[in-house]
Parts: C-alpha cells; sequence; structure tokens
C-alpha cells in the first residue's frame, strides 16, 4: 500500500468537519476522509449523525476497551427485523474502535485507539474496511493486509499479558461477519446491534434504545417492555460466577456465548456448520448446544475429552478447554483471542457445573 | 471479464531468457500473465502479499518472487478469476511458522483460482483451504511442516471442501497431523502425478462424487490412500477411480491428536469406508504392514446406525441412481457397496500389523488377534451387512455389497465379518483365523467381473483459463 502523505494529519483533531462518506466508493486511504470519527488525544469524538452505543455483553477480544457507533445517512432510518437485529439502510455505517490502555483496571488512563473496522452499507450488502491508527494517534489508514501487534498490558485481574493481538485482514472481517442464506448464498452482516444486547441504560438514565428512535436513526422498535434485554457483563468478575442464581447464571451463559461463539456456531454459520455445535440464544436444543455431543472435529481439542459439554463437569468438556487453552490447535475462537478471558471462562465453568450431572454414558 | 489462463511453458522459457528478467521472477513474471491485472512480490515484503490479496478485485495474477515470504496471518483471497503463481516448490515458500492464531496458510473462496509453483509450510492449521469454490487448480504445490511429522502441526496440507472442478497434479503434502492431500464434499476432482509423505492420512478423498485418483505415490504415512462417507454428511461419495498409484511402507506410527483418522492402524494401505462405486485398480501396492486393502461398512467407526441417517431433501449431488435404502424421506451412508479391485500388484504386506487397541483402532486390534504372525491377507473385506456368512464355504456367503475382486497379482482375500469376531471377543470367546472365509482365487463369490449399472465415471477437470 502507498501511504498519501496528507495535511488532514495536522487537521484531524477533535472535529472531524461533518460525515463525507461514500458507501459505494473506494475505501478512503484515511479515517479522517470520511469525516465520521476523530481522537482528541483521550476519547474519540463523532461527527454529527454518529451515535455512539454499546452492548449488554460484548465480544472479547484480548480485553481491547470497545468504542461503538452507527450512522445513518439524513433522511433514512434503520429498522429492527423479525430476530431483533437492526436493518441499516444504505449508505450507513458502523464503526468499532478498538482501543488499549497500559494497565485496564484503569481502562481510562493511557487509553490509545489501535483500530477502526468500518462496515459500510452498499446497496449489495456490507462491506468491512480496517484502519489503524497511526503510532500519533491523529489518524487512521486503510490496511487491507491487517497486522499482528504484540501488545503488554496489566489485564483486569491485575495480571500482566502479552496479547498477540490480531487486526483482521479484510478479507477475515468475513470469518465472523459471514452467513449463508437458505439457498446457500453468503452475505456479510453486523453481529452486535441487536435489540436486546442494545436494551440498556446510558449514563443518563435513559434507556439507550430510546436514544436511539429520540435522534431518528431508529425506528421499529417494539414497546421495551416486551423486549428481554440481554445479561449484562458489565462490571462481572470471576469471582461473580459463584454467586449468580441459576436463571440468572443461565442468561448469562447463554448470552455470553451467543455473543463470542454464535457468529459461527449458528445453524446459518459458515464456519460453524460443520460442527453442528449451535450456541446462539435462539437454539433450544441440548444436544446441538453440546450436552454429550461428540464434537465434529475438534483437532487438539478433542484429546482426552470426548464431549463438547459434560454436564456437571466443565473440566471434562471440549468447550470449556478451547475457551481456556492458548494452544493454537485447540483454542477458540479461531480468531480474535490470544489471552484467557477469565470472567467468560469462569461463567462457563459455573453454567456447565451447574447442569444435572450426566457422564455421557447412557442410562 | 477475462479469465487467467495458465501460461504455455514456451512462455516461461521466453521469460527466463529475456534480457531484463529479474532472477527473482525467472521462472514466471507478470510479462508471462494473462490477466486484467498483475502484481509482482518479493519475500523482502510479506505484508505487501497481505495487502495486496487483500486488495484483489478479480481477474487477476499474483506473482511471488524466489525466496521465503515469512507471514505471521494467513494469505486470505475472496476473489474470481486469481493466480497465485511463484517460482516452484521450494523456490517460493511461504513459511508461516510465525502464525499466533489458529489460522490457514493460503485461504481461499472464490470461483477460478490457480495456485501453483510454491511451497507453504507450518500453517498452523491447514497448509491451502479452499472452500465453497469452483474450478480450482493446485499445479506443483507443497505443502509441509518442516519440523517433521508431529501432532503439533496443521490437520491437512492441501484441503479443497465443499467445491466443484478440483485438480491437484504434481503437488506434495508432507507431515500433516491429518491428511496431506484431502478432498472433501466436492464435485468432480482429479489427484493425479502427486506425492504424499509422512502424513497420518496420505491422500483422503472424503465425502466426495466423480474423483479420478491415478500416478500418485502414497507412502510413509500410517495410511497411504483412503476413501470414505463421515456419518451425518449430506454429499454421499460415489464413482472413485483409483488406479496407477504407488502406496508403499505406510507404516508410520498414526500421530494424528484426532478426527476419524486417528483410528486408522499403521500399515494401512487403502481403505473404501462407507463408500460406494469404487475402483481399485492397476495399483502398486508394496510393504504395508497392516493390510494393502481394506473394505469396511461405516458401521465400523460409528456402530450407531442412527448417526448416518440423512434427510433425502438435503442431499447434495445424484444419488437417486445409488443402491440407497429409502424410508421415509431417510436414507443411510454407512454401507460400503460397489468395490471392485482388481489388477493390482501386491508385496511385502501384512507382516508388521498395528495392534491398536479394541476402543483405539480396532481394525489393527482384530487383525493382530487374528494373524498374530500370520501375514495378513491382502485384501480385507468386514462382511457388515451380509446376509450370510460361513467361514468354509463360498456357498455360504452372500456378496450383497457388490464386492468384486478380479484378477490380481500375489493378492490373498479374507472374509471377515468383522461385528461377528469383535462381539465374540468381547465375550471372551476369542475368534480365530478358523472363523474366517479365506477362499483361493478367484475368491468365489466375489468374482464378479465389475461394478454393477453403469462403469464409474471419471471426471475431467479443466485447466484455469
Amino acid at each position: 500500500m502507498t501511504r498519501t502523505p496528507v495535511l488532514a494529519v495536522a487537521l484531524a483533531a477533535a472535529c472531524t468537519g461533518g460525515v463525507r462518506l461514500d458507501v459505494e466508493a473506494d475505501p478512503a486511504e484515511r479515517l479522517s476522509t470520511t469525516g465520521l470519527v476523530a481522537w482528541d488525544g483521550t476519547a474519540l469524538s463523532y461527527a454529527e449523525g454518529v451515535q455512539p452505543y454499546t452492548l449488554n455483553t460484548p465480544l472479547f477480544s484480548d480485553y481491547a476497551l470497545k468504542d461503538r457507533a452507527i450512522y445513518v445517512p439524513p433522511g433514512e432510518v434503520a429498522t429492527v427485523d423479525d430476530g431483533g437485529r437492526l436493518q441499516l439502510p444504505v449508505g450507513s455505517a458502523i464503526l468499532k474502535t478498538f482501543s488499549f490502555a497500559p494497565d485496564l483496571r484503569s481502562p481510562d488512563d493511557g487509553k490509545a485507539p489501535v483500530e477502526t473496522r468500518l462496515l459500510v452499507r452498499r446497496e449489495a450488502g456490507w462491506k468491512a474496511w480496517p484502519y489503524v491508527w497511526d503510532d500519533d494517534g491523529r489518524d487512521a489508514t486503510l490496511q487491507l493486509g491487517g497486522d499482528v501487534r504484540d501488545i503488554t498490558l496489566i489485564d483486569p485481574t491485575g495480571e500482566a499479558v502479552t496479547a498477540a493481538y490480531l487486526i483482521p485482514q479484510k478479507n477475515q472481517c468475513a470469518d465472523c461477519h459471514e452467513l449463508k442464506d437458505d439457498s446457500g448464498r453468503r452475505y456479510m452482516t453486523p453481529i452486535g446491534p441487536t435489540l436486546r444486547n442494545l436494551d440498556l441504560p446510558d449514563a443518563d438514565g435513559t434507556n439507550q434504545l430510546d436514544r436511539l428512535v429520540s435522534t431518528g436513526i431508529l425506528t421499529d422498535v417494539p414497546p421495551l417492555d416486551t423486549v428481554t434485554p440481554a445479561w449484562s457483563m458489565t462490571g462481572f468478575t470471576a469471582a461473580d460466577a459463584a454467586t449468580l442464581p441459576p436463571a440468572e447464571l443461565d442468561a448469562a451463559a447463554r448470552t455470553y456465548l451467543d455473543v463470542n461463539c454464535a457468529h459461527c456456531h449458528n445453524p446459518h454459520g459458515v464456519n460453524g456448520i460443520s460442527s453442528q455445535l449451535f450456541l446462539d440464544v435462539a437454539n433450544d436444543d441440548v444436544f446441538h448446544l453440546g450436552a454429550c455431543k461428540r464434537p465434529g472435529s475438534a483437532g487438539k481439542g478433542g484429546i482426552g475429552r470426548e464431549f463438547d459439554i459434560v454436564p456437571g463437569d466443565h473440566e471434562a468438556s471440549i468447550l470449556y478447554y478451547r475457551m481456556i487453552t492458548d494452544d493454537l490447535g485447540a483454542m477458540m475462537p479461531d480468531v480474535g483471542r490470544s489471552l484467557l478471558h477469565h470472567e467468560g471462562a469462569a461463567l462457563i465453568a459455573a453454567w456447565i457445573d451447574a447442569m444435572p450431572p450426566d457422564d455421557c454414558r447412557g442410562p | 471479464m477475462r479469465h487467467p489462463s495458465l501460461v504455455l511453458p514456451v512462455a516461461l522459457a521466453a521469460a527466463a531468457c529475456s534480457p531484463t528478467a529479474d532472477p527473482a521472477f525467472s521462472s514466471f513474471s507478470c510479462a508471462d500473465a494473462t490477466t486484467a491485472s498483475c502484481t509482482e512480490l518479493t519475500a523482502e515484503d510479506p505484508q505487501a502479499l497481505l495487502d495486496a490479496v487483500n486488495a484483489l478485485d478479480g481477474d487477476a495474477t499474483v506473482v511471488l518472487g524466489s525466496g521465503t515470504f515469512t507471514l505471521d496471518n494467513q494469505v486470505t483471497i475472496r476473489a474470481d478469476d486469481v493466480v497465485l503463481i511463484g517460482q516452484g516448490i521450494d523456490v517460493t515458500l511461504l513459511d508461516f511458522a510465525a502464525q499466533e492464531a489458529q489460522t490457514n496458510g493460503v485461504d481461499f473462496v472464490g470461483n477460478n483460482f490457480l495456485l501453483q509453483d510454491l511451497t507453504v509450510a507450518n500453517a498452523k492449521k491447514d497448509g491451502v483451504r479452499v472452500e465453497d469454490s469452483d474450478h480450482v487448480v493446485f499445479r506443483n504445490v507443497k505443502a509441509t511442516w518442516t519440523n517433521g511429522p508431529d501432532a503439533s502441526n496443521g490437520a491437512y496440507g492441501l484441503y479443497p471442501v465443499k467445491s466443484n472442478d478440483v485438480l491437484i497434479e504434481g503437488s506434495e503434502a508432507w507431515n500433516a497431523s491429518d491428511a496431506g492431500l484431502y478432498v472433501g464434499q466436492c464435485t468432480n476432482a482429479v489427484v493425479r502425478h502427486s506425492l504424499a509423505k509422512q502424513n497420518v492420512a496420505g491422500i483422503e478423498i472424503e465425502n466426495t462424487q466423480f474423483a479420478d485418483v491415478y500416478g500418485n505415490t502414497a507412502e510413509d504415512n500410517t495410511g497411504g490412500l483412503v476413501v470414505f462417507d463421515l456419518p451425518g454428511n449430506p454429499i454421499i461419495g460415489r464413482d472413485i477411480h483409483i488406479h496407477e498409484n504407488i502406496v508403499r511402507n505406510n507404516n508410520r506410527p498414526n500421530f494424528g491428536p484426532s478426527g476419524t483418522v486417528r483410528q486408522i492402524p499403521a500399515g494401512t494401505g487403502t481403505f473404501a469406508m462407507a463408500s460406494r462405486r469404487v475402483e481399485i485398480e492397476s495399483n502398486t501396492y508394496e510393504n504395508n504392514g497392516s493390510v494393502d486393502i481394506a473394505l469396511i461398512s461405516g458401521l465400523a467407526i460409528e456402530p450407531d446406525v442412527s448417526k448416518w441417517a440423512l434427510d433425502t431433501a438435503t442431499l447434495v449431488g445424484t444419488w437417486e441412481d445409488l443402491d440407497l435404502d429409502v424410508e421415509g424421506g431417510v436414507t443411510h451412508n454407512f454401507r460400503t457397496d460397489g468395490v471392485y479391485v482388481h489388477d493390482n500388484t501386491h508385496t511385502g504386506g501384512g507382516t508388521a500389523i498395528d495392534n491398536g487397541s479394541i476402543d483405539d483402532r480396532p481394525l489393527g486390534f482384530l487383525l493382530g488377534v487374528l494373524y498374530g504372525q500370520t501375514p495378513v491377507d491382502t485384501i480385507l473385506y468386514d462382511a457388515i451387512g451380509e446376509s450370510s456368512y460361513d467361514a468354509t464355504s463360498a456357498e455360504g456367503n452372500s456378496n450383497d455389497n457388490h464386492i468384486c475382486i478380479g484378477s490380481e497379482t500375489d493378492a490373498t482375500f479374507a472374509s471377515l465379518a468383522m461385528d461377528v469376531l469383535i462381539a465374540r471377543f468381547e465375550q471372551l470367546d476369542l475368534p480365530s483365523l478358523d472363523d474366517v472365509y479365506r477362499p483361493d482365487a478367484p475368491f468365489a463369490p466375489f468374482n464378479c467381473g465389475g461394478l454393477p449399472g453403469d462403469p464409474i465415471q471419471a471426471p475431467t477437470v479443466t485447466d484455469v483459463d
């Protein structure tokens, strides 16, 4: 890639100058050209019409801090489909900025952005463009080939770790964002913005969905008392796993698996179909959820363990093992995790252990 | 859109003689390319390779110079009409040892893909994975793990899956912890003039319809050249022609970490399992310690019939003309039905059985119990699903599964009734060779002269052009 030396480096400060996004055009070389977002040295600022949002339970990505936002072009509005997923009009964009801080126990100190993934909604469907922030944080540059960075940090448990942090290639975005429709056609789709995962209070107490509706970018939201919000992982620590009441434990684990695994492990997931392990929250078949199910092909993840889940015994369960190991032939997810997610692992262990015990040997 | 085309050797020679030729591109350069766009990349800048393939918009050639490209992430290609070509096996080498995520070496989805003249080494997952693609040619491509055979190596060498019209030729796979040269869930595949060495399974044809596998060498693997269907897969394998291959010295201890191939006893030349319409002819079998050719039911590895149930509404490809049980819209594909074995030569096999255990590699275990120091018969049939079985007479044996053994050189044959013998063993009623049907040639009633129905339909796969 050639990098164009641009004066915009100096101009790209907190002010974006307004959105200048043409989703059908080739992607801008510099993120500042889109006018969507800027970094002022301590925080992101979004252009008018770009709405930040958060999720009840986010995807784990090596403890990266994430800032998300939606842009819907003036005069257009996003709707909600039967599955509770936001449907964005052509011309829209979703931004997800991944940042790190040296000590994630105080994530606002020394926070610096690493990459921004820009999903744009074209007439023909979604496209994903990876932007990598310059070392000085003033702008981000399109880097189609991605990168792998060693990032040293202190994780929220106080442990010093080094992530082999993967900035995905453009073509790797499909690993998570691609589904197959009933006719077998592949298509790209956003993952995070669903009613249940967006249903949470803003800092001022307003429901986030109400805010998105009131700004005019979202409609078709059903009455909020008919939406079951996803379990919120905010503030959750590994020690909390032991104290969750049974009903909340199940909701928490199913939400975690839905967010962290089901983009592949669902009946339409390009890479997950062959496993027959379906971890989407809509699945209510305990076999396809993994209970006493032999894996399709677990590779080294299957050594010494026979079943995806052995109810009552997380240590014997392949699903748990693949979450905690850092052995490349065994760990899950395939991409996006190089560190152990202590909180998620503790949650899933507690969930498996709370199941009625079954050694999977039959009656 | 124009399609990329293979440059003729004449053009290659001309390029080599060109006075302006860069020595890093002495075999192939953009001057030889016929696509709308072409990029030359040198080994000094591996990031440029990742950037370039992610910017591809189709109808493009990417030429890699000689030397080693050190890569920490897979080469991901999502475009049609792409040629990725190097300067030759081991001359252009993509080394993925630095990968820090569970990713492949080259990962392709698209149509009309030619991969040629390069080596892919040390990928964490599969060397080259091609999925959901039509018309794919691998020519003179080597996939290897340079530390030798090891359970920690990636699973598959060359791995086209769920694809149509696949040609693998002049290629090699070494040290894969599953299968070296693999073709799975494909329609129309040709694997020829290639080498599989030191893998768990050398060449593996899985849930594939219409494959021609010939002129290859499979040596020093755990199992040499295998054909099977896995349970639950909606493509029912059929019409597999295996001929003029050399399958020798496949005695490597099984180093597979898991999976179906974990059950292959070392010393296996060829097995056909849960397969139908397979012709195995004119191959050379040498020194495979357990057995040269084994014809076995899928129930030998997955005895639960329900796991093999397939909803016929979901089946992919052609199956209506096969002799399948269909009841209430459900069929099963565990049965091995219609295998014609003829004109192969056999030397030195069956004298070093990998015993395994009754749970791990049960076939090897059973052979160890039955044969002991006696050389194993060169062709074995498990007789699972036969309506009648008798260890002592031809008349007492049915051939419901249409197993046909023609003229062979130095072959012996046994029909084992594997399920019965294993059940006896489990009741501590030890079986012996007296319980095995071991006829002399011509092996009646298995001496039929070919498959029922039409001859095997060999596919042809054209060049990418």
